[in-house]
């Protein structure tokens, strides 16, 4: 017979085994990325958020529904990482805020649960936009509450039903989002909470899950330490990140595509081979990468080899661990009236910080969101009656947002600068006789007039705002989009300067990435110089990874 | 009516030439280069301070010596019944407490203003002092009447580099945290007693434009609002004349119907601190 009601066993283990599917399918997650910028990861961050949120309900007292939904709702809140976290998080909360007092949920409970769930999500991000999770979310939500409405009452059908629509709208997101469909795909964030979902509704079925996950994977440690930090050695079963791109010589037919998997299931885990019509992006982690290039020899060339040791990495991970704990381990700052908090990365860029007078640098950025529980830790750390955080990157905005939300003994200020340029010219108009009030005010005016670009490199092929990108392609992102796109580096940070600069341009500011020799940025500064008489140019050392540039016109 | 006579030192910008104009009477301020001394105006001009200053070479400031000082004193207390002496600001300099010290000594005859001024709006206080002679005013209720007026002005200065002011002492440690690591200008204020930091720009036209908002909300807020009747504007720079006339140019523009009154070389005693290519403005609220 089928179970009509969800009680908190039930629910509790839902959870984990959508938590657990999210992690399993993160790394194609990340493939949906509509930027193809390195290490902007939607499926990292979503899983991140959600295993922190797993690891409070793994420790709760499963029986108690209300225990389950505040595990699943404060756990999920200060793990929130990057926006799809933020939003997922907002969606966890809304769904446990209805349940939280009942023992068992039948359909028409969890549909309203899906209707509070939106309700929260929207409300948390400030423009909301249709073709992403938030309208996944809220197609699901419409359909259970229609089919609570025709009367069913089978939890079994009910979801399903759900689920399946769910999964059109999600296909339809293409069709509401220009970016995704000019890059063919669904939206990622969309993708995630799918998976979440459809993890759920397998244990929900009955399908045995292997829950171990939940030990291994780590989620953000209790000091608020992300959980690449906290990983044990012995926990690395297999040694080397292997990631190379097959240029196919002739067609990778399904078949071979499964031959192959299973191959390199064999010889290791963490598999993702994603095949295009004319190449194979493979990632693998093993013991012998040497296995994995052989056989992949047989289907064409290869391309961007890439191996790490990722043991040796640990361990290097796990000496900044102790330089970081170390430095934690300072006396208490001075109190102070106003205090900042910038997130930076790139031992250039934090020591601009520090010199503006940043009081407190929480390490991070595209390359590594910080959640909001390292916001809440860097805010206790700080001792200020008002503090200022500085995101500097448009997807940790929400993260501290949702950090100020949960601050109640300090006032907290979040100034949206979506970059680092935009950070360093909010800080320099900082003034310690006006009210923090006042300052956050003209900060917001102030930060209007940066413009910003960074260069990169594309993770693979794609089409955003009319331009076809390579993968290995250098790209120049604006405030906007995409300003240049091509094969010479300094001939696409130039193209991208022009699209940035105008008449009103004083101040062109270049930061060069750790990537970068000195000789090289300043040859590039005097290019500059040449091409813009009438502006003043500052070249600094930034030290950030993966942006070779970070420049700024204002 | 007694007879009262003007006596500041050369911090206020004025040369020997216009002392005699104005009939007022100017202490030089001396100063230390590699162990010898100079006097500012006197035996050392502005273009040579800046040199020695270029070169690196060690530049001290130093109190007028007080005999000096006392024989200008007894010099202009023979033609005159007394004096108001109106010297550098006591918070950036001890002149101003010896010289009240020193005062006692003359049985009521001297009166030292200590009313916190500098460069142009010291010598705005000297005409305003000259001012309430002509009405009639004695020794006693100048130095009120300036005292009472002297949160009535403000100075902003821009700098063009923060290497001279790192190097010497006359700064909060506020102004002097301010981060070296970017290429900042710093826009410093001097209200009442201190040199103290009031906001960064990265570029000149941003620096001036922090100076102009400042001096209006100023004016607006403490002075009475925009009337060219009600302030006057003063520029100063150092060892940066052309960028000053281009500056009084846009100052008059941005407040229309006020002309600037002075365009001086900042006093020596701050140039020695914040080194050339500064530009700085003041205003003051006139005095009624």
């Amino acid at each position: 017979m089928a179970l009509k009601t969800i009680d908190a066993k039930m629910l509790s283990k839902m959870f984990l085994a959508g938590a657990k599917n999210l992690d399993n399918k993160k790394e194609w997650i990340n493939e949906l990325n509509v930027f193809p910028v390195p290490d902007g990861d939607t499926g990292t961050n979503m899983t991140m958020t959600i295993m922190a949120a797993a690891k409070e309900v793994a420790k709760a007292d499963g029986s108690d529904m209300t225990a389950v939904c505040k595990a699943i709702s404060s756990g999920s809140l200060r793990g929130a990482r990057g926006n799809s976290g933020v939003i997922l998080s907002q969606l966890f909360r809304g769904f446990t805020k209805s349940i939280s007092e009942k023992t068992e949920l039948n359909v028409s409970d969890i549909a309203e649960a899906c209707q509070k769930a939106v309700e929260t999500a929207y409300k948390a991000v400030m423009k909301p936009k249709e073709g992403t999770i938030l309208t996944v979310a809220k197609g699901g939500a419409e359909r259970a509450l229609e089919l609570v409405e025709e009367g069913c009452n089978d939890m079994e059908v009910f979801l399903e039903d759900v689920l399946r629509h769910m999964d059109e709208v999600l296909l339809q997101t293409p069709e509401m989002l220009p970016v995704l469909k000019q890059a063919g795909v669904v939206d990622s964030g969309g993708q995630g909470l799918m998976e979440v979902l459809k993890g759920a509704y397998d244990a929900f079925m009955g399908k045995e899950i292997d829950f171990t996950i939940t030990e291994t994977v780590q989620t953000s440690a209790p000091s608020g330490r992300p959980n690449y930090d906290a990983q044990a050695e012995a926990d690395i079963k297999f040694g080397y990140c292997t990631e190379f791109i097959i240029l196919l010589n002739k067609t990778f037919n399904i078949k071979m595509e499964m031959d192959f998997k299973e191959y390199l299931e064999s010889i290791g885990d963490s598999i993702v081979v994603v095949a295009d019509d004319d190449i194979v992006k493979v990632h693998v982690h093993t013991n012998d990468p040497g296995f994995a290039i052989q056989r992949a020899l047989k289907y064409g060339q290869l391309s961007n080899l890439k191996i790490d040791n990722m043991r040796l990495e640990h361990e290097e991970k796990l000496f900044k661990m102790n330089e970081k704990l170390e430095a934690a381990e300072e006396p208490m700052m001075e109190k102070k009236d106003t205090a900042f908090i910038a997130v930076s990365i790139g031992d250039g860029m934090n020591e601009i910080f520090k010199g503006l007078g940043v009081d407190y640098i929480i390490e991070g950025g595209q390359t590594m969101n910080p959640s909001t529980e390292d916001m809440l830790t860097a805010i206790e750390k700080v001792n200020a009656d008002n503090i200022i955080i500085l995101p500097n990157n448009k997807n940790i905005i929400l993260a501290a947002n949702q950090a100020q939300s949960l601050v109640e003994d300090k006032n907290i200020f979040v100034v949206p600068t979506k970059t680092v340029p935009q950070g360093i010219t909010a800080v320099i108009n900082y003034m310690s006789d006006l009210s923090a009030e006042d300052n956050v005010a003209s900060m917001n005016e102030e930060i209007g007039n940066v413009k910003t670009g960074q260069v990169t490199y594309a993770v693979r092929d794609t089409s955003i705002d009319d331009k076809e990108i390579k993968q290995g392609d250098y790209m120049g992102i604006g405030d906007a989009g995409i300003l240049s796109v091509g094969t010479d580096m300094l001939q696409v940070t130039l193209e991208m300067l022009k699209a940035m600069a105008d008449e009103d341009t004083e101040l062109i500011s270049i930061y060069y990435g750790a990537e970068v020799s000195e000789e090289d940025a300043e040859a590039f500064s005097e290019q500059v110089e040449e091409l813009y008489p009438k502006c003043d140019i500052e070249l600094q050392y930034g030290g950030q990874p993966i942006y070779y540039y970070v420049i700024s016109a204002e | 009516m007694k007879k009262v006579a003007i006596v500041t030192d050369s911090n206020a910008g004025i040369s020997p030439q216009m002392a005699k104009e104005l009939g007022v009477f100017v202490i030089p301020q001396p100063f230390m280069i590699e162990g010898k001394t100079y006097f500012e105006n006197i035996d050392l001009t502005y273009e040579e301070f800046y040199k020695t200053l270029e070169n690196e070479v060690d530049v001290r400031t130093s109190q007028p010596v007080p005999t000096d000082m006392m024989e200008v004193w007894d010099d202009v207390l023979k033609e005159y019944d007394e004096l108001v002496h109106i010297p550098l600001s006591s918070g950036l300099s001890g002149a101003c407490q010896s010289a009240m010290m020193f005062a006692d000594e003359y049985d009521g005859r001297v009166h030292v203003v200590n009313n916190q001024r500098i460069s142009v709006t010291q010598k705005q206080s000297v005409r305003d002092a000259l001012m309430l002679i002509e009405k009639g005013h004695d020794g006693k209720e100048i130095k009120q009447i300036l005292e009472e007026d002297k949160f009535n002005s403000s100075i902003y200065i821009m700098l063009d580099t923060l290497k001279y002011l790192k190097k010497g002492g006359r700064i909060t440690p506020a102004a002097a945290a301010i981060g070296t690591v970017l290429k900042l200008k710093p826009v410093l204020q001097i209200q009442g007693e201190k040199l103290d930091a009031f906001a960064k720009a990265r570029t000149i036209n941003q620096g001036k434009k922090i100076m102009i908002d400042a001096i209006r909300n100023d004016v607006n807020t403490r002075f009475g609002g925009e009337d060219p009747d009600n302030i006057s504007i003063h520029i100063a720079h150092t060892n940066n004349h052309d960028m000053a006339m281009e500056f009084k140019a846009e100052f008059e523009e941005a407040f229309p119907g006020v002309i600037v009154k002075d365009v001086d070389e900042l006093s020596l005693v701050v140039s020695c601190h914040i080194g050339p290519g500064a530009l700085a403005v003041a205003v003051c609220k006139t005095l009624k």
